[in-house]
Parts: structure tokens; sequence; C-alpha cells
């Protein structure tokens, strides 16, 4: 446990720690937990909005009882954020198919320490050329693509959790509606 | 109607290289299974060929990792099994590679290799094994993957048999009520009656 000391101490340094001062900056820190946009609200446009009352209303059938189209927007919402799942894992696929990886090339630490140990003694480091990852991709399909797969599978299992968790939202909302017709047809 | 149904239910995104009518074909073969019964089963089938098309799709790739690691597998046995006693690997690097490389054009590069693996009472599936045990990382994320889309294909199936149960609890249930309600004459006492009148 801290010291009444350390505690002191912390809190004078976390005062010298403001954060991004430039309004560059601090746009750029407001999207620090951006990863994915998978956890965004699915009525983002007008066209989604419009097909998810379309199946919701088809969902819930002739009724105007509000706990019903409540249960049936949610089955609705909870179909197209699967299908929003599902063509971010095709997206990703076919991304790592046409450039062999998911992030572009970046400068390994010991080369960063490298070019800017050559700056300091006033001389000049030549960065490496970066590794074409297509380049190493086989050219054929469905080789390419099973590589492709291959590549992306840390990505593509991060979002199989979001699939689940929509998967399981859905089915939440299909036992409520049978309840909610349960009780209609008992009234 | 199940066009009108299907219209509504968003499209499978499919990868350039998969052909949309075999998805169609499959979906089709779950709907003529299952025979599914307004919105919410077809939903539900729409899911299961989903997810059975990804299954699939997982299962192909497995195949491939495996094969594409057979070279580097064949390569990295044959440097361990033609390394003599008092050798190190790298003295039979060249010749491993070359066999390997030729093992899978050449017959004689294979009847060659056949005989090194018969040596230590080995077979092709050793290089399998090695393949398998070199890419094991990645299979093993696409095994729990697949293990993830197996355990919600059954679930989803489980929901509709649920659904479909519920459904025809209340269909019967509402009949019920609908004949108590009417006093329609049952069988027995229209049997009673009949036999009274004669």
């Amino acid at each position: 446990m801290a010291s009444e000391r350390q505690i002191a101490a912390n809190r004078l340094n976390a005062r010298k720690s403001t954060g991004p001062r430039s309004g560059a900056g601090r746009k750029r820190a407001s999207r620090n937990a951006y990863r994915h946009g998978l956890t965004l609200n699915i009525t983002s446009t007008v066209e989604v909005a419009k097909q998810l009352d379309k199946l919701a209303r088809k969902i819930a059938g002739n009724t105007d009882d509000a706990i019903t189209l409540e249960c049936a927007g949610e089955i609705a919402q909870a179909e197209l954020e699967l299908a929003r799942v599902r063509r971010a894992k095709v997206a990703l696929i076919e991304r790592a198919s046409a450039f062999g990886e998911l992030d572009p090339p970046q400068l390994t630490v010991t080369q960063m320490i490298q070019t800017l140990n050559a700056l300091d003694r006033g001389g000049r480091h030549i960065v490496p050329k970066p590794i074409d990852a297509a380049a190493t991709m086989p050219s054929q399909q469905p080789e390419r693509l099973a590589e492709a797969i291959r590549r992306g599978l840390p990505q593509l299992r991060k979002l199989d959790r979001y699939e689940r968790r929509a998967a399981a939202q859905r089915e939440r909302g299909v036992l409520e509606l049978a309840d909610r017709i349960k009780s209609e047809h008992n009234l | 109607m199940r066009r009108n149904e299907l219209a509504l239910l968003p499209k499978l995104p499919l990868l350039i290289t998969e052909s949309a009518e075999e998805f169609d074909a499959l979906r089709d073969a779950f709907e003529r299974e299952i025979k599914p019964q307004g919105i919410i089963e077809q939903l539900y089938v729409h899911d299961i060929s989903a997810i059975v098309w990804e299954i699939l799709r997982l299962r192909r790739c497995k195949a491939m990792i495996i094969n594409a690691g057979f070279r580097n597998a064949l390569e990295h046995l044959l440097m361990q099994l033609l390394t003599g006693p008092g050798q190190y690997e790298y003295q039979v690097q060249d010749e491993a590679k070359t066999l390997a490389h030729s093992w899978f054009t050449e017959q004689e590069a294979k009847k060659q290799v056949s005989e090194v693996l018969s040596r230590f009472d080995l077979d092709e599936s050793a290089v399998e094994a090695e393949a398998i045990r070199r890419s094991s990382a990645d299979l093993e994320l696409l095994d729990r993957m697949l293990s993830s889309l197996e355990t919600r294909r059954n679930k989803a199936l489980g929901c509709v048999a649920e659904y479909r149960a519920s459904l025809a609890h209340q269909l019967r249930e509402s009949a019920d009520r609908i004949i108590d309600a009417k006093g329609v004459l049952r069988l027995e006492d229209a049997g009673s009656e009949r036999s009274t009148a004669a």
C-alpha cells in the first residue's frame, strides 16, 4: 500500500500531466479507445433505421402492443448487428488477402533506436525498406484466401465475441416475444 | 411469402471467391429440412445457414494451412532424419531442402523420401503430423472459432425447436379455449344423444 508521502507525490505528479493541449491532440486522444466501431448504435444511418423498422414490424406481426413491438425491435436490432459483424469479418479477410496484412508496416523498436542513435551522432541511418506483405501471399486461390484468414485470425476471433453477443441478444428477444405472445393469448 | 421474408433479412456477405448460388443451395437444403414457419423461424434458418457456411470456410482454411506447411514440415523432418551421428543439421540442410522441393514434382524424389522415412519406421503421416505441429498456434485459434460456431449452430437449432414447441403449445391452448367458450358439442355427448334418439 502507498504511504501518505507517496500518495501526495502521485497527486502532485498527476497535476503536471494535463494530457493533450492542442485541438488536434485532443481530437486524437478522444479516439484512443476506438477500435472498430462495432459497439456503436446500429441505427446510425437512415437506411439502416428503415430496414430495422421494417424487420421489427414483420416480426411483431399485426399488433400495436408496445411491449411486443419493443421485443421485435430488439430481435431486429440483434439481427442487423449480426449482419454487421459478418460484413466486418468478410471485409477483414478481403483486406488481408489484398495487402497481406491488416496494419501498415511499422518500424520495429530496434530500428527506431538505431535511427535515433544515428541522428544523435549526427550521422544518417538508412532505414531498411519495409517487407511487402502482399508479395509474401500465395498467388493462387484458394491458398491465398486461407493465408488471408490465417493472418487475420486474432482479429477474427475478437469479432467472434461481438457475433456471440448479438446472437445472445436475439435469443433473449425471441424468448421475451414468445412469452409476450403467450400472455396475450391468455388474456 | 417466403421471398418477402427473405428480402427483409440482411444478405449474408460473401467473399469474392465464394458463390452466392452455392450459399442459396445450402440455405434451401436447410429450409427443406426445417420447413420454417414465419419470420422468426426463417431468421433462424438464415442464421444456421450462415454459421454452417462459415464453418465450411474455416474447415477448408484449416486443411489449406496444413497443406501449405507440408513442404517446410518435410524439409524439417528430413533434416532431422538425414543428420547422422556427429553431424549438425546445417550440414544436411541443402540436401533436405532440394529433396523436399522435388518431392512435389519428381517421382524419384518421392521414392527417396519414402526410403528415408521407412528407415525410421515412418511414413507420410509423419510429415502431416509435423505440418500440424508447426501450425498448431493457428490451428488452435481456428479450432476455437470452429467450436464456438458449432455451439452457436446447435443453439440456433435448439431455439427453432423451442420456439416452435412454445408456439404449438400456445395454439393448442387457444384452440382449447375457443372450443370451451363456444360450447362445441363433444363427440361422446353427440354419440349418447344419437343412441338416445334411436
